[in-house]
């Protein structure tokens, strides 16, 4: 197959987002042997962020450098990546499913007349058409989807695909299409404030979380959870009981009424496992269980278990992962 | 202000999720429908707005089956939203194409004003979030996802917002008419009334048909449908001192799972 990929660039001031560089590694998985990997970049330092992707393979990217691109919501960029994918002719446009890829992905689908799917996990050709699958109900079941009529858009989960290293090489840049087009939206960004809701990266879209429950006694004591999270460079969770006892803000609970999370690893720590909880997080990647009781219904949805007193096990936890990642 | 809110329903949290006879979708015999949790912040946040900035009126859309849709619909309505319109259509759900949803939606508001369109961040079942973004530019109106803190300054006749994204929040300005995916309401959303509920089984449903606005070319869908094979319980890791718990786990990660940064 001959298939060309278009790859939709997120990045900051030219530097790409990690989940640009996952989708550049199913790119290039998708173009080979024989197909074309294109890059799009928009923005006033779109030529830096696709010369930090040249490494993928891709032969050309197609830039468009206005400054007003900068601004513009994400939203905007659908005609642009509609344009550009027609221009190409790709069969498959790849975005990482980041907010900024999540706010694109409908609207360059419904310009460009393609099928549309967010929230991918694995996705492959099969009988000449692209197949996806997907976590759905926070991660109770797997669908799988067949993209039919050859123009595909994609948005990648984040974290389900590993990146793709990236050393500068040449290529072949040229203007995207309408050239000179600056984007046509009435939404005016007028303020940023960074990282406003905590330091480590937000629950939602963390690699890793640590959560603490009710079994952890006291707020004080809680601490001992976001020790090892920052050990491990995780977003903090927690149960009901937490945030309902006014331990810590609502934002972070995890469960039916709170958050689903479906990250590469899951730590509950003296949590018990009610199903309220489970639902928001069984979709995780890897669970691992720390409760003193062995016959906790965490037990039974978690991959490891250590069956002990959280105040011992925690800090000797914590301590070895500050050990492992300086060795 | 003229405020649509589109509303999905999707399987009660509680539902027991099954494969359905020829394992390309979800069962959904016996399955109680509800209004997806993200659309329940968007009707609170178009009655917010309603009270806020008299006089408004909500009208909600919602585009499936009959029944589940009516089911629903009304549950908006004893909310408090003042009209009802149901666009029928085949299943919609996982394994339904969001873009054919999206365009149905389109063909039922296209040539109808209004001042904001609000949708669900991303509804529970599927978790797409496909439909606002493309519904947006089908109607050709600025778009905007991730939202919170929604006011309108009706001087000047602009939405401002919050846009929460990986690094930070974001703030945003943007004039009448607008689509926005909505995270989260100024508040919880509120429970009906019991004559409330009452008089909203009896209130009139606006139909539209949008069969011929739902096929298209190039379409998503769904193959598959497949439970996750139940996890069969932990490995408990054997350790004499935390210590030796801890080192096992680290090496468990590192190596097996392969986890570990
Ligand atoms: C409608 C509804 C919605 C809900 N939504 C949610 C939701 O979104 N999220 C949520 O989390 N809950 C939710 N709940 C609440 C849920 O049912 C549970 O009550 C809650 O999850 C329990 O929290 P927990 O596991 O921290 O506490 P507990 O159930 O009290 O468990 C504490 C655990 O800590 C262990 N423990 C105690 N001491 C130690 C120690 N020294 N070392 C190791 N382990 C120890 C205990 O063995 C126990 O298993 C909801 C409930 C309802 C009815
Ligand atoms: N069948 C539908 N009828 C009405 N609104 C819908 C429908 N499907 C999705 N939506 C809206 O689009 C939002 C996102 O849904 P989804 O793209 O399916 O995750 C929902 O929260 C609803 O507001």
């Amino acid at each position: 197959m001959s298939p060309t990929v278009l790859l939709v660039v997120e990045h900051l001031d030219g530097v790409p987002a990690p989940a640009t560089l996952e989708a550049a590694g199913l790119g290039k998985a998708l173009a080979s042997p024989q197909g074309r990997l294109v890059v799009l970049a928009a923005g006033s330092s779109a030529r830096k962020a696709a010369e930090a992707l040249a490494a993928v393979g891709a032969g050309s990217a197609r830039l468009a450098e206005e400054p007003a691109w900068d601004l513009c919501p994400p939203s905007a960029l659908g005609s642009l990546v509609a344009a550009t994918a027609r221009a190409e002719g790709a069969e498959v446009v790849l975005i990482g499913g980041t907010c900024f890829g999540r706010d694109l992905l409908g609207g360059a689908a419904a310009a460009w007349e393609a099928a549309a799917a967010a929230g991918v996990t694995e996705a492959s050709w099969e009988d000449g058409g692209l197949v996806v699958r997907r976590p759905v109900f926070g991660g109770r079941a797997t669908e799988t989807r067949r993209l039919e009529g050859g123009r595909a858009i994609v948005a990648l989960r984040p974290h389900a695909f590993p990146p793709l290293d990236t050393t500068a090489a040449s290529f072949e840049a040229s203007p995207s299409p309408p050239s000179g087009a600056a984007p046509a939206s009435t939404l005016r960004r007028t303020g940023f404030e960074p990282g406003a809701s905590s330091a480590g990266p937000s629950l939602s879209d963390a690699a890793i979380v640590v959560s603490g429950g009710r079994g952890l006694r006291s707020p004080e004591n809680f601490g001992l959870v976001e020790e090892l999270a920052a050990a491990l460079g995780a977003a903090v969770g927690a149960s009901r009981a937490v945030t309902d006892a006014g331990w810590r803000p609502g934002t972070l609970q995890v469960g039916q009424t709170g958050k689903t999370v479906t990250p590469q690893l899951y730590v509950a720590v003296g949590i018990s496992g009610a199903i309220q909880h489970l639902v928001g997080m069984v979709g995780s990647r890897v669970i691992v269980a720390i409760n003193n009781d062995p016959s906790a219904p965490i037990f039974r949805v978690a991959d490891y278990g250590i069956v002990g007193d959280l105040f011992e096990i925690l800090p000797a936890l914590t301590a070895e992962v500050r050990k492992a990642r300086a060795g | 202000m003229e405020i649509v809110v589109a509303v999905k329903p999707v399987p009660e949290a509680e539902a027991r999720l099954r494969a359905s006879a020829d394992g390309s979708g979800l069962e959904t015999d016996g399955v109680k429908f509800v209004l997806a949790g993200y659309d329940e912040s968007a009707i609170e946040q178009a009655l917010l707005l309603k009270e806020a900035h008299p006089p408004s009126t909500v009208q909600v859309l919602s585009l499936g089956p009959a029944a589940r849709c009516e089911e629903v619909l009304r549950a908006a309505l004893a909310l408090g939203c003042d009209r009802a319109t149901l666009v029928e259509a085949a299943p919609s759900g996982p394994l339904a194409d969001p873009m054919g949803v999206a365009r149905g939606l389109a063909a039922a508001l296209r040539g109808k004003k209004f001042d904001l369109l609000l949708v669900g961040k991303q509804a529970g079942d599927d978790e797409e979030g496909v439909v606002g973004s493309a519904l947006a530019q089908l109607l050709g109106v600025g778009y905007a996802g991730f939202v919170t803190d929604l006011r309108f300054d009706a001087a000047s006749g602009h939405f401002r917002f919050r846009r929460t994204v990986e690094r930070g929040t974001e703030l945003w300005e943007a004039p009448v008419p607008l689509l926005v995916g909505l995270q989260q309401a100024w508040n919880d959303p509120r429970t009906a009334k019991l004559p409330a509920i009452l008089r909203s089984r009896k209130q009139p449903i606006e139909r539209f048909d949008a069969a011929s606005a739902l096929e298209a070319a190039a379409r998503s869908l769904g193959a598959a449908f497949a439970l996750p094979a139940p996890r069969t319980g932990a490995k408990l890791l054997d350790y004499r001192s935390p210590q030796e718990a801890a080192e096992k786990l680290v090496r468990a990660l590192r190596e097996e799972a392969k986890v570990f940064p």
